[in-house]
């Protein structure tokens, strides 16, 4: 049945949790692009049998009103009419019926590769540049290079304002923060020292400073 | 922010006879932003005076701690800074996220393109190609012809109908802050005419109160 794959791929990504993606389903993909192609190929001798159509029935009302016909040869041509009316109208819904199905493989395709761009969009906020290795391999070649266009204009548009946007997602209670260290970062360089980031340390940071670690998973806010 | 109207910023006399302060201009742009389905006007004088202030806040917390001044006063003054911080880098992820939802809307109407500052022009702009080069890589290219276009659905649609659109009917909570009297909702063929008294709250589609979200009489919560 026409549109059923590209209603496959739709329910597929809608039954993922919100926010997460699933691989790339490059097959059921293939698939849907294939049965638009197959639509085309349907539509065009369709259209072009369509436009022959109207230029009979054309030719026919033509030779009505050139020639004065007599009772039986008006009947005739009616008849032919009618006949030639039928195939249109066949060919005509035919032809609808191809255009309604690729227009909606457009859409699904279309609001699928929408939807996981949108999601990728929302990892761009709480990721720096690097996406990590899990969620890089579910993503096909052109959604990698859409995510790294889409981090480059995020910092021109940060530097530009210079402001740095993806601190203080929550309303901020208390200016500085207890965390405790998960992984083993190292020395950095914060706002206004130089710490030492051990693992299983516990730090009293500037709530900025802590910030994308913790959204990275990197320390764990201690709220005791 | 309250403390520091004598700072010195020549829109002063006017705010204090207004008696909003840059707090309070802060909060309801902020709130408005939040809860308007449509991307509303950019206050380009709110945020530069901001940033003046949040420079010279700077400093002085920078000093305070290097004179050894009470840490208590210096943590009031930081978590001023930090609040004020959060309300403008809320407000602009806000006004982004917004963009990136509608960018194509947005690109096509001018009185919406115009709400934008020339910073976020920028970014639409570079946005509206990644997208569009995006969907056309995976999708658009392998279509036959008459299909490719993002904007429309196929080349014999009569206007532009995979642009998705803000929903202006959306029902907002607003409140007003002064008395405007009687008010003409355009429910289409009823016409209601309703008295909008100060700090009452309402629930009201968005598209009927528009005009007096922009004005400013209107605040949204």
């Amino acid at each position: 049945m026409y549109g059923r794959k590209a209603s496959e791929l739709v329910k597929e990504f809608a039954s993922c949790e919100p926010g997460q993606l699933s691989t790339f389903n490059n097959d059921l993909f293939t698939q849907v692009l294939e049965e638009c192609d197959g639509h085309l190929l349907h539509l065009q001798p369709l259209m072009r049998k369509i436009q022959d159509h109207e230029n009979e029935l054309k030719d026919c009302r033509r030779s009505e009103d050139d020639i004065g016909s007599s009772e039986d040869e008006s009947r005739k041509s009616e008849a032919e009419k009618l006949v030639i009316q039928n195939a249109l109208k066949s060919n005509q819904f035919g032809a609808l019926v191809h255009h309604l199905s690729l227009v909606r493989n457009k859409r699904c395709l279309m609001a699928y590769i929408h939807n996981r761009a949108e999601v990728i969009r929302n990892l761009g906020w709480m990721v720096e540049r690097v996406l990590p290795e899990e969620i890089q391999e579910k993503l096909s070649s052109s959604e990698e290079e859409y995510f790294k266009n889409h981090v480059a204009t995020l910092q021109s548009y940060t530097s530009e304002v210079d402001l740095q946007l993806n601190v203080d997602m929550v309303p901020p209670k208390d200016p500085f923060v207890k965390v405790r260290v998960l992984d083993d970062i190292g020395q950095i360089m914060l706002s206004d020292q130089v710490a030492n980031l051990a693992r299983h340390a516990i730090m009293f940071l500037r709530r900025t400073d802590a910030e994308q670690y913790i959204t990275q998973g990197q320390m764990e806010e201690l709220t005791s | 922010m309250d403390s520091d109207a004598g700072l010195g910023s020549t829109a002063d006399d006017y705010e204090s006879l207004l008696s909003t302060t840059d707090a309070e201009l802060w909060k309801s742009a902020w709130r408005n932003e939040k809860a308007a389905p449509e991307i509303l006007k950019y206050d380009v004088d709110l945020i530069q005076r901001s940033r003046q202030q949040i420079q010279l806040m700077e400093e002085m917390a920078d000093e305070f701690n290097k004179n050894g001044v009470d840490p208590l006063t210096v943590s009031l003054y930081q978590m001023d800074l930090d609040r004020t911080m959060f309300l403008m880098r809320s407000y602009l992820r806000t006004r982004l996220q917004k963009i990136e939802k509608y960018v194509f809307h947005i690109q096509k109407t001018a009185e919406q393109w115009n709400r934008l500052s020339r910073q976020e022009q920028k970014f639409a702009k570079r946005y509206a190609t990644d997208l569009e080069h995006h969907l056309d890589q995976s999708v658009l290219s392998k279509l036959p012809d008459q299909y490719r276009s993002h904007l429309r659905q196929s080349a014999a649609s009569e206007e532009d109908d995979m642009v998705p659109e803000p929903k202006l009917d959306t029902y907002v909570i607003c409140k007003s802050k002064k008395y405007l009297g009687s008010f003409q909702l355009d429910d289409g063929e009823e016409e209601e005419v309703i008295n909008i008294e100060a700090d009452d709250l309402y629930a009201l589609p968005y598209k009927s109160i528009k005009p007096l979200v922009e004005s400013g009489q209107i605040d949204l919560v």
